[in-house]
């Protein structure tokens, strides 16, 4: 049931694609990794622009051939363009979009490494390689080995990072794609040269993957600072759900009640007397423990007798214990007896259940007319079955005690035994 | 049981009202004042504020006997209630009697509770409580006496162990009640009015006024360490 009081859960996912309502608007450039083996570079700028994808796609490809300007531009895009879960209303099928990355990893790291491979046979001198052929192909090897890592830290963008950096499958892709990259920049260098070179060269290469990162820095920078917005929008909405739904859930609710039975002041007081008990235990106890023990058990009885009558009581509970079957039947003729209160007697009705090494005691008190047990007839059941013989049952002992404004029950239970507490 | 607690000829107890809400104010006043009518008026209202440094000017200026506190309350230094009580440490009635304070609180909360009496309120009523039963209590801090609500005996109980069954050896032991003090907090905690408590224990209601303000000494001086974990909770010791 849709409310102003939960607007965060259900407007984060939206912004893929316009509001129902809202004046069309181009929709945001973000890219889609639900489908396809690409990043989605040209998808997001076609749905962005409003053209079709493969109008973009051609231009890209005319770009790239055209001195390489297609090339950068898509690398370009693809570092800063951030990344959706999915286009709008794409609840998309989890498990076959984990399938679908993991296929598309498993291609990517073979091809690296016939790539790594053939790069290696060409060093070997009588292969027939050619010149152009010695540079393109280490070039490529590096583009793959930058594909490889890149792609990594491009997919954790999202979640991995959040559970506490990648897993040891993104590590193992990240160093990968570094080895790769290392591979290529190597042959590239060395190739036709001694050993002797070799270490220049690594030192070369070395020096070209630091000025990378240096490079990178920034992009590297832009994706904390989103992990770490992310992450406080994701808390501080949680947090304004909880509140908001508690809120609508009980006081919400409660004033709509309320309003519909206003003619009724006993609803009314009912229902606010329920309502503030609701919202006081929930601002003031703090996190519910066990609910396991007597005070809880007795607490719950009278909150019980009000909601049915919409009598106040009120209830004072000192000391505690866990609750076994003597607390349970204490608890069951206490009940009897705040009805009998709430029924037959006159507010304010008050109880005071005290738990302690000597026992439990509890005493329910009303200020009515008062009745004389030896009066009552032997039919009526509820107090002297209920409440007089369950006490007796479990050990203990009531009595009912007629006083000059009211009636007073005073119910005892000895101390569980063995208890040295 | 007010009609016999208040003798006609002493002058109306001078009242000022802290609440940060001014819809509760106005409802105290009318309830009060409706409460009073037909009789000889047991208090009147000569002010009110709706926080704590215009509480204290107020109080300062006015010098009432009564004033009934909020325990939450907006300005100072985020203490609230117990803030009120110590910006007007020293304060006098033109009687030569100290401005005494009654805590009015919609919270349970124990912590806001104890906090707000070893601050030196004279007692602690919820606002749920009946007017009439109010005007008691108005009456009774003005004399100097203390008032219990049930529910702050249960926490008076809980806090010196004597649910638990610590007893103190001698009644000048400020950690502990001595055996008649709990019987009457018991009886508090029980919805006892005090006549009744003296009736129940056969002594005279002054002699229950006598043990109430021994115990709120004691609530007030005690280092017990429930006591000051509670207060330490809003740094008042």
């Amino acid at each position: 049931m849709p409310t102003p009081y939960e607007p965060a859960a259900t407007r984060v996912r939206t912004d893929a694609g316009p509001l129902p309502g809202a004046p069309p608007s181009r929709p945001p450039l973000v890219r889609d990794r639900s489908a396809g083996w690409t990043p989605g570079v040209c998808d997001a700028v076609a749905r962005h622009l409003g053209v079709s994808r493969r109008l973009v796609r051609v231009a890209a490809v005319v770009l790239a051939f055209s001195g390489g300007a297609g090339v950068a531009a898509y690398l370009f895009l693809w570092a800063l363009t951030p990344e959706a879960d999915g286009p709008a209303g794409a609840g998309g099928p989890v498990q076959a979009r984990v399938w679908s990355e993991r296929r598309r990893w498993a291609v990517l790291l073979v091809a690296g490494v016939v790539l790594v491979v053939a790069g290696g046979a060409l060093l070997v001198p009588g292969v027939g390689m050619t010149a152009r052929g010695s540079v393109l192909l280490p070039l490529f090897v590096i583009g793959v080995g930058a594909v490889v890592a890149w792609s990594n830290l491009d997919a954790a963008q999202r979640s991995r990072w959040l559970t506490g950096g990648p897993d040891g499958m993104g590590w193992v892709r990240v160093l990968l794609g570094s080895g790769l990259a290392l591979v290529g920049v190597l042959v590239l260098v060395t190739r036709g040269s001694s050993v002797s070179v070799l270490w220049d060269a690594v030192l070369a290469a070395l020096a070209v993957l630091v000025g990378a990162l240096i490079l990178a820095a920034p992009w590297a920078l832009r994706l904390w600072a989103d992990f770490r917005r992310e992450q406080d929008a994701a808390v501080r909405a949680t947090e304004r759900a909880d509140i908001a739904a508690h809120l609508h859930d009980s006081v919400l609710q409660t004033l709509a009640l309320i309003q519909r039975q206003s003619a009724d002041p006993a609803a009314v007081t009912r229902l606010a007397r329920a309502q503030e008990r609701e919202l006081r235990s929930w601002l003031y106890d703090g996190p519910q423990g066990s609910q396991a023990s007597l005070a809880a058990l007795v607490t719950e009885v009278a909150h019980e007798v009000e909601d049915l009558h919409g009598v106040p009581v009120d209830l004072v509970v000192t000391g505690d214990r866990p609750f076994e079957q003597h607390g349970v039947a204490l608890s069951r003729a206490m009940r009897e007896a705040l009805l009998n209160a709430v029924r037959h007697g006159a507010p304010p009705v008050t109880a005071y259940v005290e738990i302690g090494p000597a026992g439990v005691e509890a005493f329910v008190r009303d200020r009515g007319a008062g009745f004389d047990l030896d009066a009552v007839p032997e039919d009526r059941l509820g107090v002297r079955r209920s409440v007089l013989e369950r006490m007796e049952r479990h050990g203990g002992s009531a009595r009912v005690r007629r006083r000059e404004d009211g009636t007073e029950v005073e119910l005892r239970l000895p101390p569980i035994e063995g208890d040295d507490t | 049981m007010s009609s016999t607690q208040t003798p006609a000829p002493t002058a109306p107890v001078r009242v000022v009202l802290v609440d940060d809400h001014r819809m509760f104010r106005t409802g105290v006043r009318a309830e009060l004042t409706e409460a009073m009518a037909g009789a000889s008026p047991v208090c009147e209202f000569v002010g009110e504020a709706p926080d704590v440094d215009t509480a204290i000017a107020v109080i300062r200026a006015e010098t009432p006997d009564v004033v009934l506190l909020d325990v939450h309350l907006p300005g100072g230094s985020g203490n609230g209630g117990g803030d009120v009580i110590r910006g007007c440490a020293g304060v006098e009635t033109a009687s030569g009697a100290p401005v005494r304070f009654l805590a009015l609180s919609v919270s349970d909360a124990a912590e806001d509770v104890i906090a707000v009496i070893r601050a030196g309120a004279r007692g602690y009523v919820t606002k749920t409580i009946g007017a009439r039963d109010l005007l008691t209590a108005v009456r009774r801090v003005a004399d100097g006496d203390a008032v219990f609500s049930p529910r702050l005996a249960g926490f008076v109980l809980d806090a010196f162990g004597a649910a638990a069954g610590e007893i103190a050896e001698v009644d000048e032991e400020l950690d502990r009640l001595s055996a008649r003090e709990r019987e009457v907090m018991r009886l508090i905690a029980r919805g006892y009015q005090y006549k009744e408590v003296a009736k129940e224990l056969f002594i005279s209601v002054k002699t229950v006024e006598t043990h109430v303000s021994s115990v709120l000494r004691k609530l007030q001086l005690s280092s017990r360490h429930e006591l000051t974990a509670w207060a330490m909770g809003r740094r008042l010791v």
